[in-house]
């Protein structure tokens, strides 16, 4: 009996400690809603979309008068060509995708084969290399008139992150995004949740802070500040030179697992890329 | 008249006592105030202190809102010591504070600090 | 042949006062870029100061501007301004220190008390 308590009462410790470092993907995601439904209670869930001008009215009339006439719309058309026309080998994107081009909602994804976190810019490239073609780069170029066009083709298709239960690989991915978004980073000591859940809605000199949750929706996006349409990768580059960090490489682990842990907390939200941002 | 004449040996006297004690105050103000003058533009450079970022402050244009309005400073920090460990490295205080480690991370240097606590203080 | 002899001399005069200033500017120069102690110990610093760069970078700690101020400690040393070389290292050391701890403070994540479970 005594032998029975002793070993109830480590167990329960046990449990009481890891419940305390390890959340459940579930509950992360429960914690982020909760906080943005208190931070923003006239907020509908499915605005979030819409980022910052969710929560910012002045900036959202001035998006959507932007919204009229999109910036985006000639990366569209020009990634539509590259969908559509043939590599040197006679194969092209289709062959790689014949879902296609409707598919931003099956990344990212967890890719046992290769034991790593599959983007969609990873996977078009890997298409590329397939076929003998060279690779695009990830932050600027090419890469986001073809991830334009995909995701204009997936407007109003459900985020649908999965952390696969059969390969513990997956929830190590999961966890090491997590813990890069809580890390303080760079001389000026801001983790990601720094400004985008404990200041999301708060005005930073003049720019109102964006609310985590839906960030991931509208990539790729025409920044005015860029003059052009860049990947969300490069914006992880941004932000991190923005605190003084040394960014990492784009499509890089820390990268990749980061968009998946971030594109978890998206999940049941539809897909409106590509977006316009100031 | 030799009365008067004392009269005016002391007055001159008097001048040249408050005179030997106000100078060096005077001097002392001056030197207070061209730090807090400096303070105030370190405080207001982006590149520097950048405080109207996050906070309201005296006449600064375009403040954020992110922390607390910087306001009735020397009731709020009657020891002038931890305002400047407050700039130093707020996370000491608070571990979730959002506040640049200012002075820990070299982001100032001591004497920019020093202004700044000067300048701040004046609030 | 006199007259010979004193342009020879003088050819030599010449040379030698050539060689000489060659030689020093030549001296002058390998001292203060290379040789010179003090242009040692800069080079040394700013390696140092990489060393330093590297180690936040093994644990993702690397600040943003540390490797441009190693590179432009290294064009200073090169064009001898040392104090300058100096400064920037020193600056660059004290970056790669502190992103290290940084990031070694949080090696475990702890979750901000904003965020309710």
């Amino acid at each position: 009996m005594k032998k029975l308590l002793a070993m109830s009462m480590t167990l329960m410790m046990a449990v009481g400690i890891s419940s305390n470092v390890v959340a459940s993907p579930e509950a992360d995601k429960a914690a982020w809603d909760n906080h943005y439904k208190q931070r923003f209670p006239g907020v509908p869930a499915d605005d979030y979309i819409n980022g910052v001008y969710a929560i910012d009215k002045v900036g959202r009339e001035n998006w959507e008068a932007i919204e009229e006439f999109p910036p985006y719309e000639p990366f569209i058309d020009a990634g539509e060509e590259m969908w559509n026309t043939p590599f040197a080998n006679g194969k092209g994107y289709k062959d790689c995708f014949p879902k296609g081009p409707a598919i931003a909602q099956n990344y990212p994804h967890w890719d046992k084969e290769k034991g790593m976190v599959m983007t969609l810019a990873l996977a078009l490239n890997n298409c590329r290399e397939a076929n003998g073609e060279k690779p695009l780069k990830y932050k600027k170029g090419s890469i986001n008139n073809i991830l334009s066009y995909v995701a204009y083709q997936s407007r109003g298709n459900k985020i649908n992150v999965v952390i696969p239960k059969d390969d513990p690989r997956a929830m190590e991915a999961y966890e090491d995004g997590k813990k890069f978004y809580y890390t303080r980073r760079g001389q000026l000591n801001f983790s990601c949740a720094s400004c985008h859940i404990q200041n999301a809605g708060n005005v930073l000199r003049t720019e109102v802070l964006g609310p985590a949750k839906g960030q991931i929706s509208h990539f790729p996006v025409y920044r005015s500040k860029w003059g052009t349409v860049g990947t969300l990768h490069r914006r992880f580059t941004g932000c991190n030179k923005q605190v003084r960090a040394a960014p990492f490489k784009a499509q890089g682990k820390e990268y990749r697992n980061l968009e998946y842990f971030l594109s978890y907390q998206s999940n049941g939200l539809e897909l409106n890329g590509p977006g316009a941002r100031k | 008249m030799k009365r008067k004449y004392l009269v005016g040996a002391a007055g001159v006297l008097a001048a040249v006592i408050t005179g030997a004690i106000v100078a060096p105050q005077a001097v002392l103000a001056a030197k207070g105030a061209s730090m807090v003058e400096e303070g105030k533009k370190i405080a207001f450079d982006r590149k520097k202190g950048n405080c109207l970022a996050c906070h309201m402050m005296g006449d600064g244009a375009s403040p954020g809102n992110i922390a607390p309005p910087l306001l009735a400073m020397k009731s709020r920090y009657p020891d002038k010591a931890k305002l400047r460990a407050q700039i130093w490295d707020a996370t000491t205080a608070n571990p979730d504070s959002t506040m640049p480690p200012f002075g820990k991370h070299n982001i100032l240097s001591a004497s920019e600090l020093d202004k700044i606590v000067e300048y701040v203080w004046t609030l | 042949m006199r007259k010979n002899r004193f342009i020879s001399i003088l050819a030599l005069v010449a040379g030698l006062a050539v060689g000489i200033v060659g030689c020093a500017t030549a001296s002058e120069k390998g001292m203060t870029a290379k040789q010179s102690p003090k242009a040692a110990e800069v080079a040394q610093m700013i390696s140092d100061a990489d060393a330093a760069r590297k180690k936040a970078a093994s644990v993702k700690g690397e600040w943003r501007d540390t490797g441009k101020f190693i590179k432009n400690a290294q064009k200073a040393l090169e064009a001898s301004e040392l104090e300058r070389a100096m400064k920037l290292a020193k600056k660059a050391k004290a970056e790669g220190e502190l992103g290290y701890a940084q990031a070694v403070a949080q090696k475990d994540l702890k979750m901000p008390a904003y965020l309710k479970y």
